[in-house]
């Protein structure tokens, strides 16, 4: 039966580099029996001095990792600031951005019921995703020393206004990620709605023929929304010119969005007599005015809530 | 987490580089881990033996220490001894431990006026 000592140098040399593992096994076994006659040239028993050394010297992946000169640490000091930058900004707009894009195909794939449950999956799935990769690259870099040569932080970045920013980077990076991904699916859901007709074809969800003016209106507004996000950001705060494009902004969606869809003349005649539910004309009423409340609430609080920061930003 | 708990961590920060110090003093005369350990303990540098065996190591790699074993005894013991850029090293260490030491008296006696 091996002795304690042996059970303990064993646990220790395991992680320790094999080329040194030898030389540092005799070495600590001698110092563990110097020691231990020591405890017993004051009086206690084999036993006992042996089972005091070993725990003073300690947990064994503890001395390895001294031994090793080994982090006992994920992330460290050198990198932890750059690794909470990176999680946050991912964090503040991927997982929403995949889990909208699920939601939707989900949804004009006419899983209507399964939409919102898959988007939040998949949401989820993503920010562990995010989580892991991005700790697990950091890990490594750690472990191998890595040179990230980051620019050194100077004086030239510190915040404009510390105090009254409102709108930070991630706030812009979310913002525009956003935006980025509705202008995208008013082309997208065209061409792949995935909403099949009846000879399997594509079935676009908006009017085809709002692509003469609308729709291509509605991507002109949306990107002067862009224009108007980095604005923001470069100003840190809403100003009284900014609460005005932005109402602009909003109406110039809003109305014609409102009105289309008041005049059923948003949706696609064919996508909506694919839907025995929706073609039913109370149906649709009932859509549009789900759709119109929707905007206007959206629309409205978006323009009273800029209004309000710019007035305390005032007083 | 009381005041005995700060006292110690600063005592501990304190006496962290000290014990380098100590070991390339103290093996200036060849000697071994445990033997060294209660020489050490003996003139007021009590220092943990898992803190101590790998430093000696961590030492010997750097080069300011060098090492013999020595298998005449019972048991085979690694002898280290202090290496000639070892004694350079110390010489600039206990320099600058007199000079904080100066700096201190200067400041007490500044303050103390």
């Amino acid at each position: 039966m091996s002795t304690l000592t042996d059970r303990y140098l064993a646990a220790t040399l395991r992680t320790v580099p094999a080329a040194r593992r030898e030389e540092i096994a005799t070495e600590l076994r001698g110092s563990i029996e110097d020691m231990i006659d020591g405890r017993r040239a004051e009086g206690r028993d084999a036993e006992a001095a042996e089972r005091e050394v070993l725990t003073e010297l300690g947990n064994p992946a503890k001395l390895a990792a001294r031994y090793a000169d080994r982090r006992l640490q994920l992330i460290g000091p050198t990198y932890y600031l750059a690794w909470e930058r990176l999680m946050k900004l991912l964090l503040s707009f991927v997982p929403a951005l995949v889990g909208l894009v699920v939601g939707l195909a989900e949804g004009t794939d006419g899983n209507g019921g399964d939409a919102i449950g898959k988007a939040v999956v998949a949401a989820l799935q993503t920010t562990v995703n995010i989580g892991f990769w991005v700790t697990l690259v950091f890990a490594v870099l750690e472990r191998t020393n890595a040179k990230l040569d980051l620019p050194e932080w100077t004086v030239d970045q510190l915040p404009e206004d510390h105090t009254n920013r409102q709108i930070g980077l991630v706030d812009l990076a979310a913002s525009v990620g956003w935006l980025v991904l509705v202008i995208a699916y008013l082309p997208i859901q065209h061409f792949r709605s995935f909403v099949p007709d009846t000879d399997g074809g594509n079935l676009p969800i908006l009017d085809p023929a709002l692509w003469s003016f609308w729709l291509p209106f509605l991507m002109v507004v949306l990107v002067a929304s862009i224009g108007l996000e980095f604005a923001k950001y470069r100003a840190g705060r809403w100003t009284w010119p900014l609460v005005g494009v932005n109402a602009a902004l909003n109406v110039a969606f809003s109305a014609p969005l409102i009105w289309l869809i008041s005049t059923d003349r948003l949706l696609n005649p064919d996508f909506v007599n694919r839907w025995e539910w929706l073609a039913q004309p109370e149906n649709l009423n009932n859509v549009a005015t789900f759709v119109i409340v929707g905007t206007v609430l959206i629309a409205g609080w978006d323009i009273i809530d800029s209004a309000i920061k710019a007035y305390r930003n005032r007083h | 987490m009381g005041s005995d708990e700060t006292l110690r961590t600063h005592l501990q920060e304190l006496r962290r580089g000290t014990v380098v110090v100590a070991s390339l003093i103290a093996l200036r005369h060849p000697d071994y881990g445990y033997a060294l350990l209660q020489r050490l303990t003996g003139h007021g540098f009590p220092v943990d033996a898992n803190t101590l065996y790998p430093l000696l190591r961590r030492l010997e790699e750097q080069g300011l220490l060098t090492s013999e074993w020595n298998t005449e005894e019972s048991r085979p013991r690694k002898f280290y001894r202090t290496s000639d850029e070892g004694e350079s090293v110390l010489r600039r260490l206990l320099d600058d431990l007199a000079a904080v030491q100066t700096s201190l008296t200067g400041l007490i006696e500044g303050v103390g006026r």
